[in-house]
């Protein structure tokens, strides 16, 4: 057994026994799982590709509407539970929840990623400053038009299906934090087999110069194209999770929260290290127990500890916490330095 | 080894952080009574959260002052834990999980917005925690049927129907011409629906129905299909925010318009922040201090609002004063029920038929308040620009009659 297999083995365990161990944090362990898939899948594009979008959080809201629309419509008409606020009220029982809930994220995974197949032909054309603006546009775009959709809830708001009445009260939440913890394993396998293989290093080569790349004979577009689709993939499924989870999703602040969320998952995948596999895991899980942390413990200062927290990154990690560690101990990443000319460069100077 | 410390200090870091929020408050410590709230301190809600939070604070020191509340032969004192919601409907589901499954709170008080309302409401509901909220009108919080849930305010539609079936007596009974802006936000789309209701009965037709964002800051294309269309009453809501544009921006554009229905004046102070431009505003409220309900804690209104000014240094708007109301239906559901038990308390909450300085308090099935009517004010100024709020609605406690329609800018 390697020493990777004990690891991996070990998260897998805790993660399991998480719920167990800490009952009355499943809702915040949750959300801990939602925000690692948010800041892998930001990763694809941010740090991989080069790309550095906001729009992420579109796939995301989308995800969420979706899942909780299915999961409603299957049942029941879905103008008459969102009319008025969501004035009617109807029951689902729990094989209906749980099969509109399946059926639900499924199309929040799919639509998603379709949807970015198709925007992303006309909005991957763009670079740089452009891509960023262009993305956050559509985050906020998105955010207001969906405001004004009177079927699902427009400024009313959506209220998701009340978790059915299953032997125990306790049962929500660890129903909900199995769901996010498998998606995040899912996540995390498929982008780790995605990196092991071509398909990265064309990322990559983009990143790194993407005309070069194309002059190389790689056909860019596609492997852009295909990178945001894998995205949205897992971000919609994340959000049809947080949509059950947090039971209510108002347009703007809730799923479409470029402000928030947007904005969390390009900071988590910095702290951690863009361009890394394990960086946004680990920023993600930092950035969670500090904002925990702050919130806590300095009512009313959080966002000024969170903008002391982000200076900090940015002066004395720039690279992030993996890069950081890379540059430290760089033969852990299994880089080899020779060290007699590491001096030498450093005396000639 | 350098990284060895750091990782030493993270994990220890990480094991306080856990071990101090497992320590839970009981509901019930020594003789405190504990209650949860989530708050708006950050955000779009930010001022309004404040009025709330000073409401539910007075109210409480009040309440220990004069004796607390007796349980069960013994006295206890009340206490409120609260965290900031940041005007986030996500972050106010999470916060209530966190005060019920981590601080143990038994006991909750609501948040500002029918929102933060509608994303709390499940999570007490769920663990059949008791809530008295004074901030959550939207009139489908009280058709779900929510047990733990009371609202001691009337629901959202009725805030300005008044408006329009006065506008329809004074225009001989015929229907008026209606426009309408609002934000895209759980409570002022449950104000449009009254209003949309109200249009229905009276026979009165909505010429302009426009939606404005939330952070709203600009709605100057709305006011200028008003001036083009002249219709009889212009009805706005969007909190704060949106009193505040809307008066600055009709004032900018001179734009006439025979009636001017609004939410939110009081809070917005709208007659301080803008003196005589604000005049006329017609303004739906829970309350105002005039009126003559009592109750043995606050004495009255007018009491109420001079000690809360004395406290606070701004005359209480209703946001404050539905808040305060919320501990005084706790400390006699609790000595009604004479024990901290979730059920009987909440049995207790449901069979509340009380007064207090801020109106009758009785609840319905759906958890609403039923005992207390809206009144609406206007904003009328005396010649040396002093602003104050009047009653003009209903007419048991009207102060000054209604000034209908609003002289045109040219002749103010």
């Amino acid at each position: 057994m390697n020493k990777n297999t004990i690891l991996y083995g070990a998260i897998l365990i805790f993660g399991i026994a998480a719920p167990f161990i800490f009952p009355a944090f499943k809702v915040q362990l949750s959300i801990l799982c939602i925000l690692i898939i948010l800041a892998i899948t930001w990763n694809v594009q941010g740090g991989e590709m080069g790309y550095n979008t906001f729009g992420n959080i579109l796939f995301y809201g989308l995800g969420m509407y979706l899942c909780a629309s299915v999961q409603v419509g299957m049942f029941f008409p879905l103008g008459e539970w969102t009319e008025g606020g969501g004035e009617k009220t109807f029951v689902h029982t729990p094989a209906q929840f749980f099969q509109g809930f399946a059926v639900g994220l499924a199309v929040a995974a799919v639509v998603p990623a379709i949807i970015a197949g198709l925007i992303g032909y006309s909005i991957l054309g763009l670079r740089g400053h452009y891509f960023a603006i262009c993305t956050l546009g559509l985050g906020v775009a998105a955010g207001e038009i969906s405001g004004g959709i009177e079927i699902i809830g427009a400024g009313q708001g959506f209220t998701t299906p009340p978790f059915p009445n299953v032997d125990r009260l306790e049962a929500r939440g660890e129903f909900f934090y199995f769901c996010s913890f498998i998606v995040l394993v899912f996540t995390f396998l498929a982008v780790k087999a995605i990196y092991s293989t071509r398909f990265k290093l064309v990322l990559n080569a983009i990143r790194d110069n993407e005309d070069k790349a194309e002059a190389m004979g790689i056909q860019t577009m596609k492997y852009k194209i295909i990178g945001w689709m894998i995205s949205a993939f897992f971000c919609g499924l994340a959000g049809g999770i947080m949509g059950g989870l947090v039971g209510y999703i108002d347009s703007t602040d809730v799923a479409f929260d470029g402000r928030e969320m947007g904005v969390f998952m390009v900071l988590m995948a910095i702290l951690g290290g863009k361009g890394t596999l394990w960086g946004p895991v680990i920023g993600a899980t930092l950035f969670h127990i500090f904002k925990e942390g702050f919130w806590t413990f300095f009512l009313g200062w959080q966002y000024v500890a969170l903008g002391v927290l982000i200076v900090v990154i940015v002066i004395y990690f720039p690279e992030g916490i993996m890069g950081w560690l890379r540059e430290k101990y760089p033969e852990r990443f299994g880089e080899v330095v020779d060290e007699a000319d590491r001096k030498a460069q450093v005396t000639l100077k | 080894m350098k990284i060895k410390n750091i990782i030493i200090t993270f994990v220890s870091a990480i094991a306080i952080l856990f071990s101090t929020s497992v320590v839970s408050f009981a509901k019930v410590v020594g003789d405190k009574i504990i209650l949860g709230a989530a708050i708006s301190l950050t955000g779009k809600y930010s001022s309004n959260g404040v009025h709330t939070q000073n409401g539910y604070n007075m109210a409480v020191d009040r309440i220990n002052e004069m004796g607390g509340v007796k349980v069960g032969g013994k006295t206890y004192k009340f206490d409120i834990i609260y965290y900031d919601d940041e005007s986030n409907p996500k972050r106010a589901a999470q916060l209530a999980e966190r005060l019920i499954s981590q601080d143990g709170v038994e006991f909750m008080l609501g948040p500002y917005s029918s929102g933060l309302t509608k994303a709390i409401a499940p999570v007490t509901e769920k663990y059949g925690v008791p809530m008295v909220e004074a901030n959550g009108a939207s009139r489908s919080l009280f058709t779900k049927g929510y047990k733990y849930l009371f609202a001691v305010l009337a629901p959202a539609n009725l805030y300005l129907d008044v408006a329009i079936e006065t506008a329809v007596a004074l225009n001989g009974g015929k229907g008026v011409r209606i426009a309408q802006a609002f934000e895209q936000d759980a409570f002022s789309q449950d104000v449009r629906l009254g209003i949309l209701d109200a249009a229905e009965r009276t026979g009165s037709k909505i010429i302009i129905d426009d939606k404005l964002p939330k952070e709203l800051n600009d709605m100057a294309a709305t006011l200028a299909k008003v001036k083009a269309v002249k219709p009889d009453v212009l009805v706005v809501s969007g909190h704060t925010k949106g009193a505040l544009t809307a008066i600055r921006q009709i004032a900018e554009m001179k734009v006439d318009v025979p009636m001017l229905a609004m939410t939110h004046c009081d809070a917005a102070k709208l007659s301080k922040q803008h003196g005589k431009n604000s005049q006329y505003a017609l303004c739906a409220s829970q309350w105002h201090k005039t009126l003559t309900y009592k109750d043995d804690f606050f004495k009255d209104g007018m009491t109420y609002a001079a000690d809360f000014e004395k406290l606070f240094g701004y005359d209480p708007p209703y946001q404050s004063a539905e808040s305060s109301a919320a501990l005084l239906v706790f400390k006699d559901a609790f000595e009604r029920a004479n024990t901290f038990d979730q059920k009987k308390v909440r049995d207790a909450l449901a069979a509340t038929n009380m007064q207090t300085f801020y109106g009758n308090i009785k609840f319905a099935e759906g958890g609403q308040n039923v005992d207390k009517p809206m009144v609406l004010f206007q904003v009328m100024c005396d010649d040396a620009g002093k602003c104050e709020n009047k009653v003009v609605a209903p007419l048991k406690w009207a102060s000054a009659e209604l000034i209908h329609p609003i002289p045109k800018w040219s002749e103010r």
